[in-house]
């Protein structure tokens, strides 16, 4: 967005983005077309991009004219009627895609230097013109948030989206999302969706859509293959495997995280093997994880209820334990704690957080213990500071990651807040959240 | 041949990897030494659908679908950033200002705002599918034979990764290369010069980059694109031409192609090293450009660019007259070493070992390309610090400049032996004017009657390039004498 001051010296000559326009400033002159700002940098300098194809920024200062040559062809991407669904071969399943944010298929204008995301099956089987080969889509794109703005409601909304077309017939569903919280909606959705008959795959990517070599083509691809073809009816995440275009692996939502911030590969199950991995080009369905559930006949059921006010806090040294008072001042419903190794919290003097737990749970507030570790279990009784924890009634949530029994626990808690309930139903495994049998390769996946 | 009768039209594009420490987008280094890959990481890249339309899409993917891409990744030379999988941290501020002094060498006018731009490229020679380019330097000019040559643009790229090998569905680069900043420059249209005039200026343009000390040298550091048409003919671009002795040879068998097939084709043609070109593909429409978005535009106040002018470096026409002047060179040793890659080693030399400049320059323009032509001599295997030991034996006095070339081959067979242990081997150790006295005295003793020239020559085979030959003639004549 432009200064104001050149807003208004834009609209008095009529100018708008996207027109041909000359600039002359300093008897300098420069011809081309005016661009629209991109967020960052110097909103008080005009962008124009000359004829050799690179923008230049001109400060916009007194003595600077601008005139316009030509009226361009606007800046605005015209859509195209939106087809919902593409059927290729009757005889090939159909798969849903739903989308909530981010994009699978983009256009490049390089007259004018914008990028266009589209979510029309037409547009993502021009990108990805091997889905023709694989199956018959539908795709919609039923909201567009960012990942950081994803919020509770979002996946009620999510978990209804897919609740529809399950049972509308579809083979399977894939959900795009942006990565960063990709793992959160994973685990809600696999509390959420009951008797889950089909997969659905949770889909993102680490590199935007309008580059060659965006992992969004083979990430989309894979997931289409799982989810038509392959019988392991749970949700899951579909992403790269490694740095290489060969493999996505297919991850179990409860078990899974974001372990990297900009690598293809960033999401990594922790405790377990991943349940599958599938091959791009050769489309194999390799199962590496029988421990899943089947397809089946079941009826779907979508059990939404959730109280998402949960509060996450982190253990570190000199952590302030009043950090307790504020979330039951605001009303907060339970804790979930990321401990240090083994699950423990500080239990010395003022920074123990003992009394406060205490009082949690004395005002009937669970406190369920996670490790910060992220791998491995946790234990209520080994040392003494673990058995002043679970004397006093926190809940240790075995190897479950933090931000599941974060989730877990909201879903639990728009179930019950009765803390003897609480407590056997966050020891209940629903989506495979705990492994009960940690092996000796589930480490560093 | 008439070039001016045929209208001959030519431009040029002249890349130079600048030699800065960091890439342009990360911390690596560019050295580009290393030999053995970390690891390889395989790749496949898929056509982006333009506003331009479906076919081009189709072309794209024709091409991109069987191939696999083999990136070979370098432990100290890559990073995340090479292999497209972490977002380029902010533009490098050293290749950035030596950019600037080049686009004001070379009169350009600087934007106040740089957009950094990605410019779309399918041969999977960059990881993400395009490459970085930002333009430091418009409408500049440089002067050749008093008229003003017009620059047009002067831009501060990523240099691609190289291409190690390639079959019909392989192709294997090497990520080293991919990120080192690069400047590109490109004239406006040259029209009324001949192939060898335009040859001269490509090499002015290449001699106000080196001006700055901080241009790499050697094989692959610098790429010259030249188009060429003749009149009523389409634009053929020729692209890659490694040395610059070679351009004038490519335009003229270029305007001897075209006029020799009846219809000429707009393509883009890859430069051989003999000269000849081969045809690699249609010319493509205009740079397909969007902004890069991953970090703000940089903006150039005008207190930067009177910093930079401030600061310019000399000019080589200034460094030529300086070069006669201070450095008693002659009119050609100046301008031979003024052209040579060495440039820069010589003046680090002669200022750090205050040895003869007109010696130094001479084992850069002659002696070593002796060695090369007539015993194919590897000399380009010798690195600075070989030519600093070189230098250093010769301050010392433990060595003579005769013994040079000697001492040179000496050190390209043995590389990892100290030069001085390569001296006494071949017995190139110095003789003082004592040793060299009784030498010469014994000699004319066993001789006597000899003529003069005779009992030099006898001399010279016993201490040829351990003395200065000067004094055998010297001391023999005195001795003679008396």
């Amino acid at each position: 967005m432009y200064s104001k001051r050149i807003q208004d010296a834009l609209k008095r000559k009529n100018i708008e983005i996207g027109d041909f326009v000359r600039i002359e400033k300093a008897k300098t002159v420069y011809e081309g077309i005016l661009m629209p700002r991109i967020e960052l940098g110097d909103t008080s300098c005009l962008v124009v991009k000359l004829s050799n194809g690179y923008n230049t920024g001109i400060k916009f200062e007194a003595g600077v004219r601008i005139e316009k040559i030509k009226k361009g062809l606007g800046m605005e991407h015209k859509h195209k009627k939106k087809i919902k669904k593409i059927i290729f071969d009757k005889k090939l399943p159909s798969i849903s895609i739903i989308g909530t944010g981010g994009t699978i298929a983009s256009k490049v204008d390089y007259r004018t230097g914008g990028v266009y995301a589209s979510f029309s099956p037409e547009d993502i089987t021009m990108q990805i013109p091997e889905l023709k080969e694989i199956t018959n889509i539908k795709a919609e794109e039923v909201m567009n948030v960012m990942s950081e703005d994803i919020t509770p409601e979002t996946w009620i909304r999510i978990a209804k989206e897919v609740t529809q077309d399950v049972k509308a017939g579809y083979k399977g569903v894939i959900i795009t999302h942006g990565t960063d919280t990709l793992h959160y909606t994973a685990a809600a959705l696999s509390f959420m969706l009951r008797d889950l008959p089909c997969p659905v795959a949770l889909v993102g990517a680490q590199r935007s859509s309008d580059r060659g070599s965006s992992d969004t083509v083979m990430n989309i691809a894979c997931a289409a293959n799982f989810v038509a073809h392959s019988d392991v009816a749970e949700v899951c995440t579909v992403l790269h495997g490694t740095m290489e275009d060969d493999y996505c692996l297919a991850i179990r939502g409860a078990k899974v995280r974001k372990m990297h911030t900009s690598r293809r590969d960033a999401f990594r199950p922790v405790n377990e093997q991943p349940i599958a991995k599938i091959h791009w080009k050769n489309r194999r369905i390799e199962i590496l994880n029988k421990n899943y559930r089947k397809r089946s006949n079941l009826k779907l059921k979508v059990d939404t209820k959730l109280d998402p006010k949960v509060a996450l806090i982190k253990c570190y040294p000199g952590l302030n334990p009043e950090i307790f008072d504020f979330y039951l001042n605001k009303k907060y419903k339970g804790f979930v704690v990321e401990a240090t190794g083994l699950g423990h919290t500080p239990t010395l003097g003022k920074h123990s957080l003992l009394p406060k737990i205490e009082r949690a749970i004395k005002l009937r507030k669970p406190v369920v213990i996670t490790s910060q570790c992220l791998y491995g279990r946790t234990h209520p009784t080994i040392y003494h500071n673990l058995r002043e924890l679970s004397k006093r009634g926190a809940i240790f949530a075995e190897d479950m990651l933090p931000e599941v029994a974060l989730v877990k626990l909201m879903w639990v808690l728009g179930h019950t807040k009765n803390l003897e309930r609480v407590r056997k139903m966050m020891l209940t495994n629903y989506a495979g959240e705990i492994n009960p049998r940690i092996g000796t390769k589930d480490f560093l996946v | 041949m008439d070039y001016k009768k045929i209208g001959l039209k030519c431009g040029l594009e002249i890349h130079r990897q600048l030699d800065t420490e960091h890439k342009l987008f990360c911390n690596c280094s560019t050295k580009m030494l290393e030999k053995t890959p970390l690891t390889i990481v395989k790749r496949k890249q898929h056509p982006v659908a333009s506003e331009l339309g479906k076919v081009d899409v189709a072309v794209q993917y024709e091409f991109l679908r069987d191939r696999t891409f083999h990136y070979q990744v370098f432990s100290e030379e890559d990073c995340l950033v090479e292999s497209d999988e972490e977002p380029i941290h902010a533009l490098d501020q050293e290749a950035l200002d030596i950019a600037l002094q080049i686009a004001l060498l070379l009169n350009c006018r600087i934007p106040e705002e740089l957009h950094i731009m990605r410019k779309t490229v399918i041969d999977g020679s960059n990881t993400s599918a395009f490459q970085r380019t930002l333009i430091v330097g418009l409408d500049g000019y440089i002067e050749y034979n008093e008229k003003k040559v017009e620059i047009t643009h002067v831009a501060l790229e990523e240099d691609a990764a190289s291409i190690v090998e390639e079959d019909e569905k392989n192709r294997t680069y090497k990520l080293n290369r991919l990120g080192v900043p690069l400047v590109e420059i490109g004239t406006g249209l040259l029209i009324g010069y001949t192939p060898e005039e335009v040859e001269e200026i490509a090499y002015l343009i290449g001699m106000t980059c080196r001006s700055t000390g901080k241009v790499k040298r050697g094989i692959g550091t610098v790429r010259q694109d030249v188009n060429v048409s003749i009149k009523n003919g389409p634009r053929v671009e020729i692209k890659g031409i490694q040395e610059l002795g070679l351009i004038s040879k490519v335009i003229q068998l270029e305007v001897q192609r075209q006029m020799s097939i009846p219809k000429v084709k707009k393509e883009v043609r890859a430069a051989n090293p003999d000269g000849t070109t081969k045809f690699t593909r249609p010319l493509p429409g205009a740079a397909r450009m969007y902004p890069e978005t991953d970090v703000p535009p940089i903006p150039i106040s005008k207190k930067t660019v009177r910093m930079v002018k401030k600061d310019l470096p000399e000019s080589w026409i200034k460094k030529l007259k300086r070069l006669k002047k201070k450095l008693k060179l002659s009119d050609e040793l100046a301008k031979q070493i003024i052209r040579s890659e060495y440039l820069e080693l010589f003046e680090k030399i002669v200022k750090k070992y205050k040895v003869n400049p007109s010696v130094a320059a001479n084992v850069f323009v002659s002696i070593l390309k002796d060695l090369k032509k007539r015993e194919n001599i590897q000399v380009e295997n010798l690195e600075d610090k070989d030519f600093e030991e070189l230098f250093g034996l010769l301050k010392e006095r433990k060595l003579m400049k005769e013994a040079i070339p000697d001492i040179l081959k000496y050190k390209v067979k043995y590389p990892e032996q100290p030069m001085i242990v390569g001296v006494k081997k071949l017995g190139l150790q110095v003789i003082s004017n004592e040793e060299l006295m009784r030498i010469v005295k014994e000699i004319i003793q066993k001789n006597k009657g000899m003529p003069e020239g005779k009992i030099i020559g006898l001399i010279m085979s016993q201490v040829r390039g351990r003395v200065k030959s000067e004094n055998v003639v010297r001391i023999v004549k005195r001795l003679l004498k008396s």
